[in-house]
């Protein structure tokens, strides 16, 4: 009996393009290859100010993707805590654990992070960059909760009492047997996750976090070249999110060959 | 037979389960010796696999007592867990872990639950390869394995745990017709190995075979109790009556 990989939609980011998917693959294409074809026509044709533009903004693409990379790994610890709260049957646990979930997707993120960047700077002093990562992940992390829940959920019931037929306890069940198949499921909507993080991280432009938006409108305020900065602005992140779908959806092949 | 002397593996009694208002389970009694072959059959919806689901408590009870190798299942000082190690199941879908392989399935509940040496847990976990006949499918994923294969898998799996009773639930019936047999003669041999097994199944050339003791049950209630020589030929309710004229 072979069982068939089980799958579950969650997210809004990039759609990640997979081989089996033709018309998305050739749509990634273009978009990749049309985005970097721009980019480099527009820097090699008008060095002024597009070159300009493009050699000042790469510190900013550094934090951007800092903040990203942290905020992704602290919600997945979140979401990996919050998601077996929610399946809990202790009702004190999982109550936290839903209430959680609710009160994050009830704020806008852009709120959550003005609200969350000035209550830590009252309480304690960290830099900027931390709190926007802390901010992002704390919101991320409730998303991320449901991500973790949804594929804990899908693997079977017998794989649960087969492990507990053998002796195991519930949580070395969950550890050796479940959550290995869950993180499997979970990688594509974790992937989504990844992406839409990416570009939800624009927002901490807001605060005084240098990210890619937040350095372009430094310079555009003092060269008054707002539409060509923000051209290069979006391109980079299109090229960025286009990037790392393709990447994501390599390792999910990979892990796919597997089986 | 006397059965005096042996040890008691389980001691079920007047178990009641509800599933919101149907009745599954209505006083079952059932008692299983060391060494013994107990052979459930029934039709479907009868309560035969919720019977043998709550012997490792995979069911709760609603109603009765069950005691397994000598501890009660529902005294809150008994640690579930250590039943457990002591009783393997096979279930009529096999689950095995479809993320580790062959071998793995094997050895993982020997070193998390028994804490074996890894050496020592993959020497028995080869032994009992060969002994259902798949060494050669060790480092295979068990997605890779057909039915059969794959059930054969899930009975060493359990016995890798050296549990001291087996319990099977309808361990052919997910199978195709030319892979029962290869399953049933690895049961027949842990049969006559001496294991103590519990068997809810279909396969009435099985149950001839092997059973010491056949159980026929009918909504929820066990009908006849006795020996296969009694039940085959001469069972004493209709129900049975009937149940044997449409399966054989």
């Amino acid at each position: 009996m072979t069982q068939k990989p089980h799958t579950i939609e969650v997210g809004d980011g990039a759609a990640i393009p997979l081989k089996s998917d033709k018309g998305l693959f050739t749509a990634w294409r273009l978009a990749f290859v049309g985005a970097l074809a721009t980019l480099t026509w527009l820097a090699f044709t008008r060095p002024d100010p597009y070159m300009k533009i493009i050699t000042f903004v790469p510190d900013g693409i550094l934090v951007t993707f800092k903040v990203t990379v942290g905020a992704i790994l602290l919600a997945l610890i979140i979401g990996l805590i919050t998601g077996l709260g929610r399946i809990s049957s202790n009702r004190f646990i999982n109550g936290l654990a839903s209430l959680y979930v609710e009160v994050i997707r009830g704020i806008p993120l852009l709120v959550q992070i003005f609200y969350i960047y000035y209550a830590l700077g009252r309480i304690i002093k960290v830099p900027d960059i931390l709190s926007a990562i802390i901010a992002m992940a704390v919101c991320y992390g409730a998303y991320m909760g449901e991500v973790f829940r949804a594929g804990i959920q899908s693997i079977p019931k017998g794989q649960a009492e087969a492990a507990l037929s053998l002796g195991m306890t519930r949580s070395q069940t969950m550890w050796h047997v479940i959550l290995p198949q869950a993180f499997r499921v979970v990688l594509p909507p974790v992937g989504n996750e990844f992406i839409a993080l990416l570009k939800d991280s624009s927002l901490v432009s807001i605060l005084a976090v240098a990210d890619l938006l937040r350095r372009g409108r430094e310079f555009a305020s003092e060269s008054f070249t707002y539409f060509e900065t923000y051209t290069v602005i979006a391109l980079i992140y299109l090229i960025l999110t286009l990037f790392f779908s393709k990447i994501i959806g390599i390792m999910e092949e990979r892990i796919n060959v597997d089986r | 037979m006397s059965t005096g002397e042996r040890r008691t593996m389980v001691q079920a009694r007047d178990v009641v389960k509800f599933y919101g208002q149907f009745k599954a389970l209505d006083r079952v009694s059932l008692t299983v010796y060391e060494g013994e072959k107990v052979v459930i059959i029934g039709p479907s919806g009868s309560g035969k696999s919720t019977l043998l689901r709550s012997i490792n408590r995979l069911e709760n009870i609603d109603g009765g007592s069950m005691v397994v190798n000598g501890m009660d299942l529902y005294d809150p000082k008994t640690d579930l867990t250590k039943v457990r190690e002591e009783v393997g199941m096979v279930f009529q879908s096999f689950n095995l872990f479809p993320h580790r392989t062959v071998l793995e399935n094997l050895t993982m509940a020997q070193t998390v639950v028994r804490r074996r040496p890894k050496k020592e847990a993959t020497e028995k976990a080869r032994y009992l390869l060969e002994k259902v006949g798949l060494s050669e499918k060790a480092d295979a994923y068990p997605g890779k394995l057909s039915g059969g294969q794959q059930q054969r898998v899930a009975i060493a799996r359990s016995l890798a745990m050296d549990p001291k009773l087996m319990l099977f639930d309808e361990p052919t019936s997910a199978l195709d017709p030319e892979m029962i047999g290869e399953v049933l003669d690895v049961m027949k041999d842990l049969a006559h190995e001496g294991m103590t097994m519990v068997v809810v199944t279909h396969e009435m050339g099985f149950a001839r075979e092997v059973a010491d003791k056949v159980i026929f049950m009918d909504h929820g209630a066990v009908v006849e109790d006795g020996t296969p020589e009694h039940f085959f030929t001469n069972p004493t309710h209709e129900r049975a009556k009937l149940f044997l004229s449409q399966i054989l």
